[in-house]
């Protein structure tokens, strides 16, 4: 895993016994792990074990260590790379232990946070209908015809929680005809979970 | 159900009588095909020329039937209606006949015409899918991620745009379970009975 210098300097200081104790480390890790995956929390200085470290101090290791644990996450990195890297740093076995148990708890939710950072085509996430009777309109009496109008719920990517909606309507026919090609779509997926 | 014709209709109908039965004929054609395809006033001078009347009266003879044509397919009046409709006009029996011809024949394709014209949204064209698999992106490496990517063609008034959709395995079992409930409600008791009934 290739690291910033910044980044190393902020591991060598945690590694450092002076600066972070066993015990202060854990708290840290906690907190660290803790920051990434939910959205409220007190954050690096409220925590009590970690008042008397220097604050200043106290963020650059923070930064450092989210950094290298999304590093970790997203090359999906192995015991034997993480030991090697925190080792490189000079941390001693009790806190490679410390921080790699921590990081096998939280890796799957990790993983689903930054596999969720995508850029795609807008998400269809629901579906809506409305059957219809048309009797006349305007141009033509007696149209005595049944249509459906289907409304599909899409979230766009690109900003968190827009949605909007893609409205249209279709005759008995052509709404069987998108139910056969749907039905296709699922088809095709249940046989590649077969393989 | 009767056509109430205006007198300012009768008046330019009252040009029909006076020619041919074949010209009538004629104009019965070309006042289909206007609605088609929209008018031509350059025919309507060949006509005037040929029949030596003003193009004028020619134009309003075609407005007419073609007018006439219009209202009796919007309503979808029967054949007895038509005819009685018709002789309110003090047409003769071959010329009534004629209408009535024109009328039958071209109903069905001027009601499609005239239902272009009604308001509507955007209608379903096709829909193709493909099913694809992410495997790895900027901020994740090495996963796997099914994804089914949906392009819906819609057809809006004469545009045709196609819209690319993704969804994900679960939603689309979810979206085929609510549009299959969606095409069963037309089966249902309910439905039948009022399809049924309202004709």
């Amino acid at each position: 895993m290739e690291l910033s210098d910044s980044v190393v300097k902020g591991l060598q200081t945690l590694a450092d016994p002076a600066c972070f104790d066993l015990k202060s480390f854990s708290a840290f890790t906690e907190v660290a792990f803790d920051s990434l995956l939910s959205s409220t929390g007190n954050g690096v200085s409220g925590h009590p074990a970690l008042k008397n470290i220097d604050q200043a101090l106290l963020k650059h290791c923070h930064v450092a260590a989210t950094t290298f644990i999304l590093e970790a996450v997203k090359q999906n990195a192995d015991k034997s790379t993480i030991s090697s890297c925190l080792e490189d740093v000079k941390f001693d076995s009790e806190k490679v232990e410390t921080f790699y148990t921590s990081y096998q708890i939280n890796k799957r939710n990790l993983e689903n946070l930054l596999s969720s950072i995508d850029r795609c085509p807008p998400h269809i996430t629901d579906a809506s209908w409305r059957l219809e009777y048309c009797i006349k309109n305007g141009h033509v009496h007696k149209v005595n015809q049944p249509s459906y109008l289907i409304s599909f719920d899409v979230e766009n990517g690109e900003r968190e929680g827009t949605s909007s909606e893609v409205n249209f309507s279709c005759t008995l026919e052509q709404l069987q005809d998108l139910v056969g090609k749907l039905k296709d779509a699922a088809k095709s997926v249940e046989r590649a979970t077969q393989l | 159900m009767l056509l109430v014709l205006s007198d300012e209709h009768k008046e330019h109908l009252g040009f029909l009588p006076k020619v041919d039965p074949a010209v009538v004929g004629e104009f019965g054609r070309i006042a289909v095909e206007f609605l088609k395809k929209g008018s031509n006033p350059k025919i309507y001078e060949g006509a005037a020329r040929k029949l030596n009347v003003p193009s004028e009266t020619v134009q309003r003879g075609v407005e007419g039937l073609m007018y006439l044509l219009t209202e009796s397919s919007k309503l979808m009046i029967s054949e007895i209606d038509f005819q009685d409709s018709v002789l309110v006009l003090g047409f003769s029996e071959e010329l009534n006949k004629l209408l009535l011809q024109l009328y039958l024949e071209n109903r069905k394709e001027v009601r499609q015409i005239l239902s272009e014209l009604a308001p509507s949204l955007p209608h379903y064209r096709n829909l193709e899918w493909r099913f694809d698999v992410q495997l790895g992106s900027r901020a994740l490496r090495q996963h796997v991620k099914p994804a089914i990517c949906l392009k819906l063609h819609l057809e809006s008034g004469g545009t045709q745009t196609a819209r690319v959709l993704q969804t994900d395995p679960a939603t689309l079992l979810h979206l085929i379970q609510e549009l299959e409930c969606a095409l069963a409600e037309v089966k249902s008791n309910h439905c039948r009975r009022i399809l049924r009934n309202i004709k």
